[in-house]
């Protein structure tokens, strides 16, 4: 349990490939296929339609145009806290990933500790604690500060997020050369100075790729907050449902629309991530 | 049960001095549920990690092969479940999938899906983990020295066997540390089977707090739970490479 | 190892710090007045008691009810939806200031927040079956799957008592669908649910054949310690049963008249 594995799209980012002979590599990604997709998607949804057992006074398709402003609105709030988890993970899972690398033994010891508790723990479960547990308004001397639910949400997706960084930090610092450290220190550069203008540069553009990828993981993982009540795009996708009625047939459509929702929002983050990946993988 | 009787004595103890409420190891219907949801847990993970791995074997494989229709429905399953919230895959599964499926009839006449609560988890966590080992093995395979497949072919090795013996094993032991984090958030991410009323650990402790009004007391055992779950898995997978390692391959 | 078991513990017991910072307050009934704002927990998914318009606005009995005591306070009102899980949590925490959510009076909530009387409204639990399943008394529930709500409090009662199998989702629209689907034989909830519920067409088939279990009144809560607050609600609620403000509700609303406001009314005048 001392050395727990490296965050793991790093390693393949950063491996040469085998180029010719048998191709493995994926396609070259362009909109064209998030067309695809979609259109894949929105055939599910039209089966699952097709599928539907109980009569509809309305079609499924009206429907879903008539509730789309409010389901809009619950996946803005998604995007919304995606942003500032993300926010708020990236500084302070670089804090934690250079306490990581650092060399008083304490330091690193603490900050281990700390990114194996919220790289382990399940993001639903830090999401309940957060919620429950966090007061709603707080005092810090004549301060008066308000944490209203999808706050709270942003502060329990917040922290998985920073361990996560953290380990891409510590990921990319030692996969830089060991020469560099080794050049620099003959060269007379103090620890600080070898840290960040040598080390830290080029392993950015290197952290950059799995740092996209976690992006991608939390948004689709911002949906979760529905489960402790915040309003979001799922949580809204419930309340149209009552509002429908209880439709059992609107089931299907509704869950494929959120679905493309976030298909359409998180491929192209993750197109920008494979090559971005492809280009750090040259210049290596 | 009486070895444990000192157990829960001092447990209600605690509540009763402290207001330190560990129900579940006092109260025997609490206590029942609890172990029955780790337990389910347990079994989901086992399960979803078996399938997922699988479904990441056959997907690299479906990904290299000379199929164009083949590789692009590899593809399209991969973008699909790797870039779409799981929560709402395993809504779309239970509910949505469900009615287009064949129905079998229960004790009252009544029609019933064929496919129930654990089983759909099982399957939408299995498929979303398993579009990230799709991504893992295929990086495994790629990395592997070129000249190692000449040297298969020149051995005469048939595409197939190249496969199985070379690729396959060898690819392995490199992709082993990106496998093992994604196993790792795989058990994690089972406690979204929650949402469908399957009666895992985070199932179970919400009916107990929602019973007992002991939030805290449960977050925490649910923590230490799932840190002890995944510090067996990681233990595992790290025996296992160890027991892999090949000297002269990899780091 | 040691070393970070003990990093583990403090991390553990700091958040427990935080949880033990709870807020104080001096007077509730000031503090709304001063700001204006009357904030109600209040259900999105419980039409017609709860719910929402095609705008997002909250509408329906409860909503109208917390819109009347707003009005007598000379303040606004916004509304936060609840979820039975999630709904005591939220007063306790200060998130809202007043909840008008469905909520059963029972002993158990009473020892953590304060619930205002007269209660305004009862209900009690209920199975809603399609008709041709042959249930004919409490009894026969045993070993059989049950839908239902987590965090409803008859919950442990209906699985301890008549020993039924309960599956329970997180909203009324996912146990409905699971109902629906055959995925439980039938769906504990509460009889003033079910009843709305059966009379949508799109549920023609299904029947509330058992009689109503445990019925309970519905209060309001506030937080603990509040006297001033609670002794406005509670003029409130005497004076809509004076003027039989529920019943109007209910025929706004298009449900039949409860026995509960009716004796409520017939009491107060």
């Amino acid at each position: 349990m001392s050395d727990l594995p490296v965050f793991p799209k790093l390693p393949a980012a950063l491996r040469p490939r085998a180029r010719a002979g048998l191709s493995f590599a994926l396609p070259r990604l362009t909109i064209w296929h998030g067309f695809g997709l979609t259109a894949l998607l929105l055939i599910c949804a039209s089966v699952a339609q097709a599928a539907n057992p109980a009569p509809l006074q309305k079609s499924i398709f009206a429907t879903l145009v008539q509730w789309t402003p409010l389901l809009l609105r619950g996946f803005l709030l998604n995007i919304e806290i995606s942003f500032l988890s993300m926010a708020m993970g990236t500084i302070l899972g670089i804090a934690l990933g250079l306490g990581l690398v650092a060399q008083t033994k304490p330091l690193r010891q603490t900050s281990w500790a700390l990114t194996q508790f919220f790289r382990n723990a399940p993001w639903l479960a830090l999401l309940f604690f957060m919620i429950y547990l966090l007061p709603y308004h707080m005092r810090i001397g004549g301060l008066h500060i308000s944490l209203p639910d999808w706050l709270k949400a942003v502060v329990g997706l917040g922290l998985p997020v920073m361990a996560n960084v953290a380990e891409i930090v510590r990921g990319g610092v030692r996969s830089i050369h060991p020469g560099q450290w080794e050049a620099s220190e003959s060269l007379g550069f103090t620890r600080n100075q070898q840290l960040f203008s040598i080390i830290l540069p080029q392993a950015f553009k290197r952290m950059l790729p799995p740092w996209m990828n976690l992006y991608a993981i939390l948004t689709t993982n911002t949906t979760l907050a529905s489960i402790v009540g915040v309003n979001d795009v799922v949580t809204r996708a419930g309340q149209v449902l009552a509002a429908a009625g209880n439709n059992p047939g609107l089931l299907a459509p509704v869950y494929a629309y959120v679905l493309l929702l976030f298909f359409i929002y998180t491929y192209p983050v993750a197109i920008a991530t494979r090559r971005l990946e492809r280009r750090t993988k040259v210049r290596i | 049960m009486n070895a444990l009787a000192p157990i829960a004595d001092w447990f209600r103890h605690l509540n009763a001095t402290t207001g330190i409420n560990f129900t579940v190891f006092y109260d025997p219907f609490d206590a029942t549920r609890f172990v029955h949801g780790l337990w389910v847990t347990i079994e989901l993970s086992v399960v979803t990690i078996i399938a997922s791995v699988l479904v990441g074997v056959i997907g690299a494989w479906g990904q290299g092969v000379k199929s164009a229709w083949v590789r692009g429905v590899t593809w399209s399953y991969v973008e699909l479940f790797r870039n779409t919230p799981p929560l709402v895959q395993i809504y779309f599964f239970f509910f949505g999938l469900s009615a287009v499926l064949p129905h079998t009839h229960n004790g009252f006449g009544m029609a019933q899906p064929l496919i129930g609560g654990f089983a759909w988890a099982s399957i939408s966590l299995a498929l979303y983990a398993g579009s990230f080992n799709v991504e893992i093995f295929r990086s495994g395979i790629e990395a592997i020295p070129h000249s190692m497949l000449e040297a298969a072919e020149a051995l005469g090795y048939t595409r197939r066997q190249t496969y199985l013996n070379v690729i396959l094993p060898l690819g392995l032991r490199i992709c082993l540390p990106a496998l093992t984090n994604n196993l790792v958030n795989l058990i994690k991410t089972t406690t979204l089977a929650y949402a469908i009323a399957v009666p895992e650990l985070l199932y179970v402790s919400n009916q107990i707090w929602s019973d007992a009004e002991n939030v805290p007391e449960m977050m925490i055992l649910l923590f230490i739970i799932y840190i002890i779950l995944v510090g067996i898995l990681v233990a595992l997978m790290h025996w296992w490479e160890r027991s892999l390692r090949r000297p002269g391959l990899g780091t | 190892m040691k070393f970070k078991a003990f990093l583990l513990s403090g991390l553990v017991a700091g958040f427990g710090a935080a949880y033990a910072a709870a807020p104080a307050h001096a007077d509730e009934l000031q503090d709304i007045k001063s700001k204006g704002v009357l904030v109600v927990g209040v259900k999105a998914d419980y039409p017609p008691f709860g719910y929402l318009s095609p705008s997002g606005q909250n509408i329906g009995i409860e909503p109208d009810m917390a819109a009347d005591i707003a009005k007598r306070l000379g303040v606004k009102v916004r509304y936060v939806n609840v979820v039975a899980a999630n709904r005591i949590q939220f007063l306790q925490q200060g998130k809202i200031d007043l909840l008008i959510a469905t909520m059963n009076d029972t002993p158990e909530r009473a020892k953590i927040v304060d619930i205002i009387h007269p209660d305004y409204y009862a209900s009690g639990y209920n199975l809603m079956v399609a008709k041709t399943v042959p249930l004919h008394s409490w009894s026969q529930v045993k070993g059989v799957p049950v839908c239902a709500i987590q965090g409803s409090f008859y919950n442990k009662e209906v699985a301890e008592k008549y020993g039924a199998e309960l599956v329970a989702f997180t909203g009324v629209a996912e146990a409905l669908t699971a109902l629906h689907q055959g995925r439980c034989d039938a769906f504990l909830y509460d009889d003033t649910a079910i009843e709305g519920k059966l009379q949508d067409p799109n549920w023609s088939g299904y029947d509330m054949p058992l009689p109503s279990q445990d019925a309970q009144p519905w209060g309001m809560a506030i937080k603990q310690g509040e006297p001033a607050f609670e002794k406005f609600l509670s003029q409130t609620v005497s004076d809509w049963n004076k003027t039989g403000y529920v019943l109007q509700l209910e025929t706004k609303y298009h449900i039949q008249h409860s026995k509960f406001a009716e004796d409520a009314h017939k009491a107060a005048k």
